[in-house]
């Protein structure tokens, strides 16, 4: 058992949730880079503990640790930054079109479902 | 030849031509007809060859294996129906090709679109009216009515056309789902969606939910053939252009719900309520839509009308059919398929000379054009059924059937015969009325202004068709022999038809006589009192009606959304958070055992073997995480994230996890830049205006609640995945065979290159999207202001040229240094830490590096290349390993290695999964810094279109890039 990954994987998801549920753009951001870690902690954890191992590499001796949650963090590190660098893209547009860098802040520009 | 031949050469040949012509005709302007002529002529020949071979009967299922394990073949029927309306479809698609190269002329923009989906819609039509199965005749079926939006909103800068898209699309393939519904009831009903076995199985009457069936497959057919209350919707599709209206909305894809009518007529015709349905919506259109075409007075809406109101008597030919089979169709469909298709190229072209639509501004013509003026003629003559027409033959024929339905139908028949009257009456009036109102008379002052003169060719296809008409309405036992040929037993009666060019004076010859001199009244009066009445009340103008409904629903759908309070993220994330929490603590497995929990927990954390280099690095993490919540300004903020961000990289370390450290610390050090940017724009205003403990109290407590509730939720539930080990896990799997299988030491890196690559190859592609999503983002706003591209004012982060010398030479020669490093890791990646991925990351950071010592002027001149491409390249190279195994027969992804002995390196391992590594590698460079260097541009004030980049790497070194405020802003 790991608690301390345990402690700091479920201490961040708190964190980015309180952050993800303010108004500020900003801080949204924040709180949804810092959900990418939490969830990449919490994946980790998943792959057992690591005390005596050594890592998925074969020649190294010892008993490597479980590679799969690894390879699976991996590309999620990767797809967190593209979906990171959209929402940063989307947060940009945002301000250029309305001027708002706060949930309901900004001129509404009136648009409505019916418009094409 | 076999019959499987001519599947392909006729319905998938043109479907896969489609791409190319698109392609090939960018560069041809109105030439590209030319290259899509041969595809329509091409499938009329197969097609005509399998009427040669056919003979009667009830035609062979031709076709493959789809689906073999479920037993899903694709499965085409070839017989005298389906042989019949696909030698109609290509041949009037290849008259139609052929009109279009003149009348689509240098005024008309992408030409070689247009003919894409033309054969787009061709060969969807072929598959429609030849599919076997009832499923793929739908999916067909809805091909074609996205080809005809696609065709009607092809000149898409008008608002009528794109009106009139939206509206057929939604009309055909709304009623389309219900035909989809039918064909699933009749699945269930005779257990097969066959055709081939549908028709031999017998009629389907009797059984139950039959009726239902039926009239739901009937409202697909009502809808696709715009029949009352679905008629609005052809006339609006005349916003296409002329050539599609003469093909898709006279000749053929109105056609297809006569055609399924037809098909499924030996299966519904003894059903009580067939000939009621089918009678009274197609008479009932018969009736409204020869009206509403006599008080149209545009040429292309009286002609649009008037297909209305033919489609419903061919729909109702059917519908009062008698049981043993009907006798002429194929005459009266062939007869409205040359007379309508002609009168549309001839209305085409006359708007193509002068660019006049209405009747009433034309007049005189057949001084202009006589040729113009004898097809019209020749094929007015056939609509209102002079003798020596295939009209004369349908009308005297049509009149003979209809006048002895009152005696099996009772009112039905009464209703059929005062609508064919009726309408035969209104249809002669407005025959002549064209044929006079435009060739006859003075001619008009707009006329003798706006003549252009007529290419020969262009009136060519419409005197064929008006050939056609003349040619076997005077010779009308070839017709005969032709439809006795394409007999279909249960659909036609087996008996052959009789056609004489005179059935001498009997009682519906004397009838057309009564019926043309009062339409001939009707006509006259009309000109006497000068079509002043001719207007459409707005009673009928349901076209407008729906319009307002689906603009209206619209409106509605946005009153929802806001009265639900969907535009607050914020109150429905806390909802969903709040909701996964609770759904977790009440369903998961153990939440029955609390207490059993909380004692396992326990005891872990007391047999806790406390690791102090771990617990420093996360209370390290965690501090700079709080950190990002807590402080006030945002470089601030930045930072602290960031610290955590790099400190978790060690956490990684701790957990044996090199590729991660790497990886992680890259990616942070990209998304910081990336962050840098967007900070870079945002006013310090907005950061001073807001505080994180903003809002009232009890938002301020619910937002600590649902934090406080999902992160202990996820601490728990971790602990409890871990406090029991997994009885069978799948890594040390992995472990084993990495080297014997996969021969890579990298457990890590064989499983995204090799074992899992098909997931990478997925993930791969995410990115590509994403990337294109934040292109998307910043491009140009297409506006009614034209030019409101994001175009911004400089911040002057950065934005001039180098500053300093030494920092562009050592940028310049680190630049090189970790460019080599990539390589060397993308090499090694599959035996030690690194990869694509790691690789890709530094080469990223290489570039992000440059510009930031070189300036975006200088980069533009040093870097050839646009990194999005070398993204969609580097897919493209990850699909190779993929795809070429499958080229041999292999699974998809197979790898492959060679061993090369290279003096002086000595031996090397090469394989495909390296090949897909490089792939990931292009891909991760590509986007990484082509997102960092379009946000970077755009927030230094540079135009950030995609368009302009790319033609900058083209002509790097001519002109600078052009600025939006030259000179704007001020210092960082």
């Amino acid at each position: 058992m790991q608690l301390d990954t345990a402690l700091l994987a479920g201490f961040l998801f708190a964190l980015a949730a309180w952050l993800i549920l303010q108004p500020s753009f900003v801080r949204k951001l924040f709180g949804f880079v810092i959900l990418s870690n939490a969830a990449n902690l919490f994946v980790l954890m998943v792959s057992g503990d690591p005390a005596g191992r050594s890592a998925p590499i074969m020649g190294d001796g010892g008993v490597p640790v479980d590679p799969l949650p690894q390879a699976l963090i991996l590309t999620a590190i990767v797809i967190g930054f593209g979906v990171t660098a959209y929402l940063v893209m989307l947060l940009y547009r945002l301000f250029l079109d309305t001027g708002a860098t706060v949930e309901g802040d900004g001129e509404d520009d009136g648009r409505e479902g019916g418009e094409r | 030849m076999s019959l499987e031949l001519v599947i392909l050469l006729s319905v998938f040949l043109p479907l896969v031509a489609a791409g190319p012509v698109a392609w090939m005709g960018r560069g041809l302007g109105a030439r590209a007809a030319w290259v899509a002529l041969p595809f329509p002529v091409i499938a009329f020949l197969a097609l005509a060859w399998a009427a040669a071979a056919l003979g009667g009967g009830a035609g062979p299922a031709v076709g493959w294996p789809w689906v073999p394990t479920l037993g899903v073949e694709l499965k085409f029927l070839v017989d005298g129906l389906s042989v019949f309306f696909g030698l109609i479809v290509s041949g009037v698609g290849a008259l139609v090709v052929i009109y279009s190269a003149f009348y689509l002329d240098g005024h008309y923009a992408h030409h070689g679109r247009f003919y894409a989906y033309l054969l787009l819609f061709m060969a969807s039509m072929l598959g429609a009216v030849l599919a076997d199965n009832l499923l793929a005749l739908f999916v067909f079926w809805e091909m074609t009515g996205i080809a005809s939006f696609l065709l009607i909103g092809f000149l898409h800068g008008e608002e009528g056309s794109r009106r009139g898209a939206r509206m057929a699309l939604l009309v055909t393939a709304g009623t389309g789902l219900a035909m989809l519904a039918g064909i699933i009831l009749i699945g269930q009903i005779a257990g097969t969606a066959s055709l081939r076995e549908l028709l031999a199985g017998g009629g389907l009457a009797g059984r139950p939910m039959a009726g239902a069936a039926m009239a739901l497959l009937l409202l697909g057919a009502f809808g696709k053939s715009a029949q009352f209350p679905f008629h609005f919707w052809l006339p609006n599709a005349m916003a296409a252009p002329t050539p599609v209206s003469a093909y898709l909305h006279s000749a053929t894809m109105v056609k297809l719900g006569v055609y399924l009518v037809a098909r499924v007529f030996p299966l519904f015709n003894e059903h009580a309520a067939w000939s009621v349905l089918v009678g009274t919506v197609a008479f009932a259109t018969l009736i409204v839509g020869s009206v509403l075409a006599l008080l149209s007075n545009e040429l292309k809406a009286i002609l649009a009308f008037s297909t209305v109101s033919q489609l419903g008597l061919l729909i109702g030919y059917y519908g009062l059919g008698p049981s043993g089979g009907v006798s002429y169709d194929y005459l009266h469909i062939l007869n409205h398929v040359c007379y309508k298709g002609a009168l549309f190229m001839v209305a085409g072209a006359i708007y193509h000379a002068t660019h006049l639509k209405d009747v009433r501004e034309l007049g005189g013509l057949w001084r202009r054009s006589r040729w113009l003026g004898v097809v019209t003629a020749v094929a007015c003559a056939a609509m209102l059924g002079m003798p020596g027409t295939t009209g004369f033959l349908s009308k005297e024929l049509m009149f003979k059937e209809i006048f002895v339905s009152p005696r099996a139908h009772g009112p039905l028949g009464i209703l059929a015969v005062v609508a064919v009257v009726g309408s035969t009456l209104i249809k002669v009036a407005f025959s002549i009325r064209i044929f006079q109102g435009v060739f006859l008379g003075r001619e008009s002052e707009a006329v003798a202004r706006g003549w252009r003169g007529l290419p020969w060719m262009m009136l060519l296809p419409p005197t064929i068709l008006a050939a056609g008409l003349v040619v076997l309405g005077v010779a009308p036992e070839l017709l005969a022999a032709a439809m006795h040929w394409l007999n279909v037993p249960g659909l036609h009666a087996p008996d052959a038809p009789v056609l004489h060019l005179w059935h001498g004076v009997t009682a519906e010859l004397l009838a057309s006589i009564a019926v043309v001199a009062s339409g001939l009244a009707l006509w006259w009066w009309g000109r006497v009192t000068g079509w002043r009445w001719a207007r459409i009340p707005a009673a009928f103008r349901w076209d407008e009606g729906f319009d307002a409904a689906v603009d209206r629903f619209g409106g509605w759908c946005g009153r929802v959304t806001r009265l639900s309070g969907a535009e607050s993220p914020r109150l429905w994330l806390g909802v969903v958070i709040g909701a996964v929490v609770l759904a977790v603590c009440l369903g998961a497995p153990w939440a029955g055992e609390a207490e059993g929990l909380v004692r396992r927990i326990a005891a872990g954390a007391a047999a806790q073997d406390w690791d102090a280099l771990r617990v420093g690095v996360a209370a390290i993490v965690a501090l700079g995480a709080i950190g990002a919540a807590v402080l006030r300004s945002w470089p601030a903020q930045l930072i602290s994230l960031s610290t955590s961000g790099f400190i978790s990289t060690l956490y990684f370390a701790l957990y044996h996890a090199p590729d991660l450290a790497l990886t992680q610390i890259l990616v942070e050090t990209v998304t910081l830049v990336l962050v840098l940017y967007l900070l870079a724009r945002f006013p310090r205003s907005a950061q001073e205006g807001e505080d994180g403990g903003a809002g009232r109290a009890f938002g301020r407590w619910w937002r600590l609640g649902v934090a406080a509730a999902f992160g202990t939720m996820m601490a728990v539930v971790g602990l409890v995945m871990t406090s029991a080990p997994h009885a069978d896990p799948v890594g040390p799997w992995y472990v084993a065979h990495t080297v014997p299988l996969a021969e890579g030491a990298n457990a890590v890196n064989t499983i995204l290159v090799d074992f899992r690559a098909l997931d990478t190859l997925g993930e791969i592609s995410v990115l590509v999207v994403a990337m294109l999503g934040c292109l998307g983002l910043l491009m140009r706003r297409r506006g009614p202001g034209g030019d409101g591209g994001v175009v911004v004012e400089a911040v002057g982060v950065q934005a001039g040229g180098p500053e300093s010398m030494i920092l562009v030479m050592v940028a310049r020669l680190v630049f090189f240094v970790l460019n080599a490093f990539a390589i060397y890791l993308l090499w090694r990646g599959h035996n030690a830490p690194g990869g694509g991925f790691i690789a890709g990351l530094v080469s990223a950071i290489s570039l992000v590096m440059l510009s930031l010592a070189l300036g975006w002027e200088e980069l533009h001149r040093v870097l050839r290349f646009d990194p999005g491409r070398l993204a969609v390249w580097g897919l493209a190279v990850a699909a190779l390993p993929a795809a070429a195994p499958m080229v041999l027969g292999r699974p998809m992804l197979e790898q492959y290695m060679w061993s090369l002995a290279i003096w002086p390196i000595g031996k090397l391992h090469v394989g495909t999964p390296l090949v897909f590594d490089v792939g990931v590698f292009l891909v991760v460079v590509g986007i990484a810094s082509k997102m960092l260097f379009v946000l970077g541009k755009s927030t230094c004030g540079f135009r950030a279109l995609v368009g302009e980049e790319e033609a900058r790497y083209a002509s790097p070194a001519d002109e600078p890039i052009e600025r939006a405020r030259p000179g704007g802003g001020g210092g960082a």
